[in-house]
């Protein structure tokens, strides 16, 4: 890892998508032993997992995890902390419902 | 029977115009509509110093510590969320349009919250070493889950379907040091009961008033957040430098100060919604206040002085600014939204600065849910 440079990996993951009545969740585990650090991004490759109303989706995918520079992630471990407004429920955010969200979506680069 | 096919579950527009319950759209605006009614969650990903947590020793608490797990894991609400006799019709057609999109609105965020704390729960369980603490976050993230999965299921029968396939967009990882995750999570769990349980016994006993059944399931789901309060309590109390020296009594300062005024913004955006509920939100926040103050008292050295002068006053220039803020973005006005941000960050310095209420933490830390 440079200070300025960011270096790319794979890791095989696998990916629980649970769209139950009892519970609403989704996970991704990396089966390699992967480590997550401070400014790291992770994208899970291929199309999205849907999994559909009452059921359970898992499969394996590989991710590509972009490790951030040194640099990056210093200034991760100094700043992040001021993003905890987002553990509030109540935390600002711009009206979501419903025009707001397909927008939302567009910009995180994946067609609503 | 054949199965009802719901337009939330409809993976296409296509599909989501022939399902059962929007047999009528037929044009393209309807079509629009509809596909905008899909709604992605965004949770956010975060990091933290998993050493630091590995090393916390609850020995100091074990007795509290281990009936509060036994309490958990014998799942009191198992079944709780389940739709029975009570979950009466809603006539989501019939509801005011301004209501409506304000309470999916509310139903929305709330899912995302409940969503986010289940990865950021699920997160710390599977980088975790320590049992007590691994054991801890595996059973609130059950319970996070659980209340999503419920959440979702209201949404869904007002025909909005909840996308998960955030998991396939590129998401960056973000860094909390741990005591800043145990003071907001802490908060945010305490203030969620105090702020359901308020509406719970306000429409008890205004029950005309109770447009959604959902509301009648407050109080099992807030004894939850009760309980994930009381694990974060514990675990302040296992390091007492957490809350007792003096730069982290002024970040706990901070964080009452910055929860309760998003609280109180937040919930002025949504008039029509408090107005169904008979709620005045002046009222509701001044109430949920002194009730989480009245709780966090367990843990924390100091409240907020709410009810100083200069506190609503506060709050309702916050507000302002708030508003002008929101305008001036949609407008592209640039003065008028840094005129906005500087008030905004003044009336924040301004409650920041009011003196806090100093008193005794208990030796015990155990509460049970009383309101």
């Amino acid at each position: 890892m440079g200070w300025l440079t960011k270096d790319f990996e794979t890791a095989p993951c696998e990916v629980e998508v649970s769209h139950c009545f009892d519970s609403l969740h989704a996970h991704v585990k990396f089966l390699n032993g992967a480590v997550i650090n401070p400014g790291d991004e992770v994208q899970v490759q291929g199309p999205p997992v849907m999994a559909p109303y009452g059921e359970i989706v898992r499969e394996e995918r590989i991710a590509r995890i972009t490790r951030a520079s040194k640099l990056e992630q210093l200034w991760t471990r100094m700043t992040g902390d001021f993003e905890f407004m987002e553990l509030c429920e109540f935390s600002f955010s711009e009206e979501i419902m419903p025009h707001a969200a397909p927008r939302a979506a567009h910009k995180e680069g994946v067609p609503a | 029977m054949k199965d009802m096919t719901h337009s939330a579950d409809a993976a296409t527009v296509e599909e989501a115009l022939a399902a059962d319950n929007h047999q009528g759209v037929v044009d393209s605006e309807g079509a629009t509509a509809l596909a905008m009614q899909n709604t992605l969650l965004t949770p956010r990903f975060y990091t933290t110093d998993f050493d630091e947590m590995d090393r916390i020793d609850v020995s100091s608490v074990r007795e509290d510590w281990d009936k509060l797990i036994a309490q958990m894991k014998s799942d009191p609400n198992k079944g709780h969320f389940k739709k029975n006799e009570d979950w009466d019709h809603v006539d989501w057609d019939g509801m005011e349009p301004k209501l409506k999109r304000e309470f999916i609105d509310f139903l929305v965020s709330s899912c995302t919250a409940e969503f986010s704390g289940c990865v950021l729960y699920k997160e710390m369980k599977r980088r975790g070493n320590n049992e007590d603490i691994v054991t801890l976050f595996q059973l609130m993230a059950r319970d996070e889950a659980r209340h999503a999965g419920f959440i979702n299921d209201a949404l869904r029968e007002a025909g909005i379907a909840v996308n998960l396939g955030f998991l396939t967009q590129k998401k960056k990882y973000t860094y909390f040091r741990p005591k800043f995750i145990y003071y907001a999570t802490y908060l945010s769990e305490k203030i969620g009961y105090a702020r359901y349980i308020t509406i719970y016994r306000h429409l008890e006993a205004n029950p005309e008033l109770r447009f959604h059944p959902i509301f009648k399931w407050f109080r099992e789901w807030c004894n939850d957040e009760f309980s994930h309060g009381e694990a974060f309590a514990l675990l302040m109390k296992t390091d007492p430098k957490l809350t007792q020296s003096f730069a982290n009594k002024l970040w706990i300062k901070f964080f009452l100060t910055a929860v309760y005024s998003t609280m109180y913004v937040r919930d002025h955006q949504r008039p029509a919604f408090h107005a169904a509920l008979g709620v005045d939100p002046d009222w509701y926040a001044h109430e949920v206040f002194t009730k989480t103050s009245e709780i966090s008292r367990q843990v924390f050295p100091i409240t907020l002085d709410i009810d100083h002068p200069r506190w609503q006053k506060g709050l309702e220039a916050l507000q302002r600014a708030n508003v002008d803020l929101a305008d001036a973005k949609q407008t592209g006005k640039v003065f008028k939204r840094m005129g906005a941000t500087v008030r905004a960050a003044a009336a924040f310095i301004g409650l920041f600065t009011i003196p806090a209420v100093k008193h005794q933490v208990p030796v015990s830390t155990r509460l049970e849910p009383a309101y």
